[in-house]
């Protein structure tokens, strides 16, 4: 820490700001060009396990024409299994419910998808305390077909975040749950895959990391035992 | 939109991919930015009404050595607080968890009087920690409150001068006529908030400031508006853009 005037402070929180708002600028122009991504017709059938039942992809949009998907880790290589899904994802989780109440208003349907069967993510969601919908993709291969794009990967399973290296060797997408965001859009009865993200493409949806990169200390050294799930912090 | 096969997709996607991963060490780069900007200790006592009593500055960071203060627009003639604040307080609950675990205490501060503020927060079904100002100079001293004279002949917000707020009343319609009724008031008496971020650091008994945010500084928190960001229509709000947030409680049917 360095300690100054209040016009010191000023004089560098100005300079600041302009390299602020040049980041809004390119997060805002970043937002139109995925607007210009190509939509990629859906031929192949999906089921997945609701409360309501059974349903299809097309089903899932629940009349809204968007379709956010986030990829929740909670199958059988992640830590937690059977009970709990992943630590990470649930840390991001905590940020859902206060988006999703709007993003339903706006012709945005939200769902979390994860292998685990319907009641084994219905148990955690109580436990944990979320209303955000969230349904079982069970053995259908709808996490490989958002997470490996060529034929190669869906062969060999490498290629996590579009083959960006830092995964390459532990993740296996034919069998491991992966994090990630995928995005859907519904017209004339056809549904388009539109967008997919991974990684730290999902940083803006978790306010905790959004928030420490305000604060005085910022993200530092995470403490020990930092993050877990809410209800396993010592009291 | 435009249709295109998986292949011309994967192409475009992994070229995006590249921008994005810019922009996120540019972010990190601007976390770290933050961190060397040189606190400033506060001298001022400044005194807040919570659940549990008269609280200091001090107090409010609860043990912890860093605070956050949201300034929630709840202005002392508002019947209920801003829908827009109300939307980025909703998601407050959920992971406030996960800062205090990492030394932050974050709660929201408004000039509205104690009563008020706890009964809208009833109202809205939430529990994080939410204090008064009112009767001290908090809020006009971290740019999030403006006196009458001001709007009528300047002030500064956001870093910036402006020279009166007048023009901004006259609107009949818009999303500042809009959020003065929804805020039972009118549009000067709304006006007389404004949104923004503050933090604060404790060292060795002594309150430091470090950080305020404003406009579309509270951008980030805002998370309706990244997912909509990565939706396929984005967001969406029209030209000019219409408002279509709403309390929780307060939309209709079930879209």
């Amino acid at each position: 820490m360095r300690t100054g005037t209040r016009e010191e402070w000023l004089a560098a929180r100005v300079e600041l700001l302009e390299r602020e708002k040049d980041l809004t600028r390119r997060s805002d122009e970043l937002a139109r060009q995925r607007g210009e991504l190509p939509w990629v017709p859906i031929e192949k059938e999906y089921r997945f396990e609701t409360d309501e039942g059974a349903k299809t992809l097309p089903e899932l949009f629940e009349r809204r024409t968007q379709l956010l998907v986030y990829h929740f880790m909670f199958g059988p290589t992640v830590e937690g299994w059977p009970e709990a899904g992943c630590p990470g994802c649930s840390f991001t989780a905590d940020s859902l419910d206060g988006a999703v109440v709007h993003l339903a208003h706006h012709d945005v349907t939200f769902v979390a998808v994860s292998r685990a069967p319907l009641e084994r993510l219905n148990a955690y969601k109580e436990r944990m305390g979320w209303s955000f919908p969230w349904v079982s993709y069970g053995d259908s291969d709808f996490n490989l077909d958002f997470g490996a794009f060529t034929e190669e990967q869906r062969t060999t399973g490498k290629g996590f975040n579009f083959g960006t290296p830092k995964h390459a060797a532990e993740i296996d997408l034919r069998r491991d749950e992966l994090h990630g965001l995928s995005s859907f859009a519904v017209e004339d009865g056809v549904v388009y895959h539109a967008y997919s993200t991974y990684d730290r493409g999902t940083d803006v949806l978790n306010l905790t990391w959004q928030l420490l990169d305000r604060t005085p200390k910022g993200r530092g050294d995470d403490p020990e035992g930092w993050p877990q799930r809410h209800d396993e912090y010592p009291a | 939109m435009r249709i295109g096969t998986r292949e011309e997709w994967r192409a475009a996607r992994v070229a995006l991919l590249d921008r994005e991963k810019e922009l996120t060490r540019r972010a990190d780069e601007l976390a770290r930015e933050r961190q060397e900007l040189p606190w400033v200790p506060v001298d001022k006592e400044y005194r807040f009404e919570s659940d549990a009593g008269t609280k200091t500055l001090v107090d409010l960071f609860h043990g912890r050595s860093q605070l956050l203060v949201y300034h929630f627009m709840f202005g002392p003639e508002y019947t209920a607080g801003c829908p827009t604040c109300s939307a980025i307080a909703e998601s407050f609950d959920g992971f406030l968890v996960h800062l205090n675990q990492h030394d932050v205490t974050m709660l929201c501060v408004s000039s509205a009087p104690l009563a008020k503020l706890q009964a809208y927060k009833q109202r809205m079904g939430w529990r994080f920690p939410w204090v008064s100002s009112q009767g001290s100079d908090f809020n006009l001293d971290f740019g999030v409150s403006f006196t009458e004279e001001q709007q009528r002949h300047g002030g500064e917000y956001n870093f910036r001068s402006f020279p009166t707020m007048e023009p901004l009343f006259e609107a009949e319609t818009g999303p500042i006529a809009e959020q003065a009724v929804a805020t039972g008031t009118d549009p000067a008496g709304y006006m007389r908030q404004a949104p923004g971020m503050s933090a604060f650091a404790l060292s060795d008994g002594v309150a430091y400031h470090t950080y305020s945010t404003y406009a579309r500084g509270l951008d980030v928190l805002m998370s309706f508006y990244q997912w909509r960001d990565r939706a396929p229509l984005g967001r969406n709000e029209g030209d000019p853009p219409q408002l279509w947030l709403r309390r929780h409680d307060e939309y209709e049917g079930d879209r």
